[in-house]
Formats: structure tokens, sequence, C-alpha cells
């Protein structure tokens, strides 16, 4: 008996490893798609966000605190929306002011903004992420 | 011109546009006055009333980086498009299905048209906007017109629950060292805030923790030449509270104090206390953007 309750502990365990791993390397696989993104001519930066933590790379930093706010208002501005106007799951998010552009993601269990001028098409970098 | 005739016309420009793309479910005019115009058919419910109050709170945000113009939010069962037309809110319900292009094209033509022609109309008829029948729908704040009314009177008679939300935050503190902590968070500023932020310098420091016994839960340690070009700059004898503005949003106002250990200085960190940093969900080495306040007599 007590042999079987050490199997059992042991493939639990088993299985949280396999899922914090799939976890760390969807994270840094997204952390690569972002990094060839931020490349792009046009694109200023981009903000991930996961439960715990937020990674952030700008091509300006003495703007990232602006771009942060402006990205979770814009993040709890449409799910206010989305709920008053019954549109389900978000799927995406575009916020266009006079001269940038943003584009708001949920891939998996991160949140991803990518900023970006406004001529920028925002679809091809949806696809990229997506 | 009265005020109603903006509203008749925005009215039959809605049923309009509405006829041209048939794929809008439902569609408003948020005026710049805060007036709401909508289709008869229409309801205004406490959701909707929520979800523009957010749309103000993120154009007030957004004014920071360069002013909204456009938000597409695009949902598994549909789309909403808010488009900022001459100071308006336009905003409309989509079907997954709608052109939205094409929705921007005739938005973006024609309420700049009707706001042309309805104002050029009244200039012609002299008589002034008279007062409106009933109180608007939904109020906006306007940065330019704001009446100089002291900020925390209104959010102590109108925003009950954000001032129960402070008064949590202001319970924590023990009463041992006399420890006293406000936080503001952004909805709570007024929009005289928003116009004095935007002459005030501030900048960006990355968060070092500093804990101990007889820490003050309310103040924060900044590098002495920044406060020094900040008092130069605002022509004050010392800077005495700063706004401490986190990633999220989060506004704690503190008292400043000078980094004393020079190990410290000159590196562009802020130090604050292990308890505000818990409280405002901060962690070491994360950046905030710290603005001087003003004292309340200049």
């Amino acid at each position: 008996m007590p042999r079987k309750k050490i199997k059992q502990i042991g493939k639990l365990e088993k299985a949280d490893l396999t899922s914090k791993n799939e976890t760390k390397e969807q994270s840094s696989d997204l952390a690569s798609i972002l990094d060839e993104i931020k490349a792009q001519k046009g694109v200023i930066g981009y903000i991930l966000r996961a439960d715990t933590s937020a990674a952030v790379d700008m091509k300006d930093p003495s703007k990232i605190i602006d771009y942060a706010i402006l990205s979770s208002s814009a993040l709890e501005s449409a799910e206010k929306i989305s709920t008053a106007f019954k549109l389900g799951k978000i799927d995406s998010i575009v916020v266009e002011c006079s001269d940038l552009k943003a584009l708001l993601v949920a891939v998996g269990d991160h949140r991803v903004s990518v900023f970006m001028e406004k001529t920028m098409d925002h679809k091809s970098i949806y696809n990229e992420l997506m | 011109m009265n005020e109603q005739v903006y509203s008749v016309a925005f009215k039959s420009a809605l049923t309009e546009i509405r006829r041209i793309c048939p794929d809008i479910n439902e569609s408003f005019i948020l005026m710049d006055n805060g007036n709401m115009v909508t289709l008869e058919e229409q309801n205004i419910g406490p959701n909707i009333m929520r979800a523009l109050r957010s749309l103000q709170n993120l154009t007030e945000n957004a004014e920071s980086t360069c002013g909204l113009d456009d938000l597409l939010i695009d949902g598994e069962d549909g789309e909403v498009y808010v488009s900022r037309v001459n100071g308006m809110f336009f905003i409309t319900a989509l079907t997954k299905k709608a052109d939205v292009t094409h929705l921007r094209t005739i938005t973006k033509i024609v309420l700049p048209t009707l706001v042309k022609v309805l104002d050029s109309v009244s200039l012609e008829t002299a008589p002034p906007p008279a007062p409106l029948d009933q109180p608007p729908l939904f109020q906006t704040t306007r940065l330019e017109s704001t009446p100089a009314i002291v900020p925390e009177l209104i959010v102590e008679e109108e925003n009950i629950e954000e001032t129960a939300a402070i008064e949590k935050i202001e319970e924590a503190p023990t009463q041992d060292f006399q420890e006293i902590y406000e936080a503001k968070t952004e909805e709570e500023m007024e929009p005289e805030d928003f116009q004095q932020e935007s002459d005030l310098p501030c900048q960006q420091l990355i968060v070092d923790m500093f804990g101990g016994f007889l820490v003050r839960l309310d103040t924060v340690q900044i590098d002495s030449d920044i406060l020094d070009r900040w008092s130069s700059k605002l022509d004050l004898k010392k800077i005495s509270e700063v706004d401490v503005v986190t990633f999220d949003g989060k506004v704690a106002r503190c008292k400043v104090k000078v980094i004393r250990d020079k190990k410290l200085e000159a590196r562009g960190i802020i130090r604050i206390p292990e308890k505000l940093c818990d409280k405002l969900k901060l962690k070491k080495g994360e950046l905030v953007k710290v603005k001087p306040v003003l004292p309340e007599s200049e």
C-alpha cells in the first residue's frame, strides 16, 4: 500500500512538472516571436503579461509606464464593454491613438500588448502571434 | 441652436448609418457635453453605463500617450467599434461579419460633416444653446472646462465606492508608529489633477524595497538630485510629497525624503517601504513613475 501512494505522488509531481515545462516553453516561444515582431520597422515595443510577471521591451523606455497604463486600462475597458454588449470571450483589442496603435491579445495564459506606429498593419502582427 | 436639434440630427445620422451598415446591432453617440444619443428602441442599462465610464477612463489615460482615436474590440460573438469624432464618441456594437473598414469610412465622413453643418447653422442662428430639459445620462469630464472644486470633496460626495476602497487601504497601517498612508487611484483623480499633471515633471525610477521596525509606511526615498531638479523647476523650496504611479495604474501619494545611503545615490532608484510595496503589488526592480505633488496653497 505505501508503495502505491508513493507512485501516485510521483505521477502527480511529474504531471505538474510537465505542465510547468510546457508553460515555460510557451513563454519562451512567445518571447522569441515578440522579439522578431519588435525588430520589424514601425513596431515600438511590447508588454508581455502573465499572472505573476510582466516583460516589457520598448524602443523608448521613458514611455514604458504610459504604455503600460494605456494597455491595462484598455483591457479593463474592453472587458466592461464586452460584458455590456455580450461579446463573449475577447479575441483581440485594437486601440488607435493619433500617432500610434496598440494590439492587445491573449495568447494562452499570457496577455500581449504590441505597440506600433499607426500606419502599420496590426492584422499581420496578430497573425504572427496566433 | 438648441441642443435638442443636435440630438435629433445625430439620431437621424445613426438611423442612416444603420441602414448603410445593416450589421450594426446597437449604436450610440456620446456627445462632448455628456449627453447620449441613441436610437429609440435601445435601452441604456447599468452595464453600458459602466462600460462608458471605463471608456472615459481609457480616454484620459490615452491622453498621456497621444489621445484615443479608435477602439475595436473583437469578441467571440461580435465586435464593438468606438470612434472619437470631434470630441464625441460614436459607439457601435456589430455582428462578427461586419465590415469595420466600411463603417469607419462612413463614420469619419458623415459625423464630422454633420457637426460642421450644425455648427455653421448654429452660428447663423444666433441664440446660444438652451439648457437641457433633462440632466445628461453620462457626464463626461473635460480637461479644458473643469470647475474649480476641491478634488477631495468630489470624491467624498460622489464616489462612495472609491472612498470605501481608500478607507480599506488606510485602515491597514498600525497605529503604533502613527503611520499615515494615502492612496489615490487614477479614477479618483479629478480632471484638475490631470491638467496639472501635464505640467509636472516626472521620472521613471526602479523600485528598491526597504523595511525595518520604525519605518514609516507613507514615506519614500529619492535621490536628492531629482528632488533638487524638481524644486528648481517648480520654483519650490522643497518637495515634500510625491505620487508613485505603478505599472497597473495604481497611484500612491507619499511623503518623500532624500536617500541617505551613499551607495544607493544616483542609481535611479526609489526606496519604498516593504508594506507599501505589498499594497501596491510592487516588486524590487520594477519601474514606477514618480511625480512631485504641488502644495495645496500654490
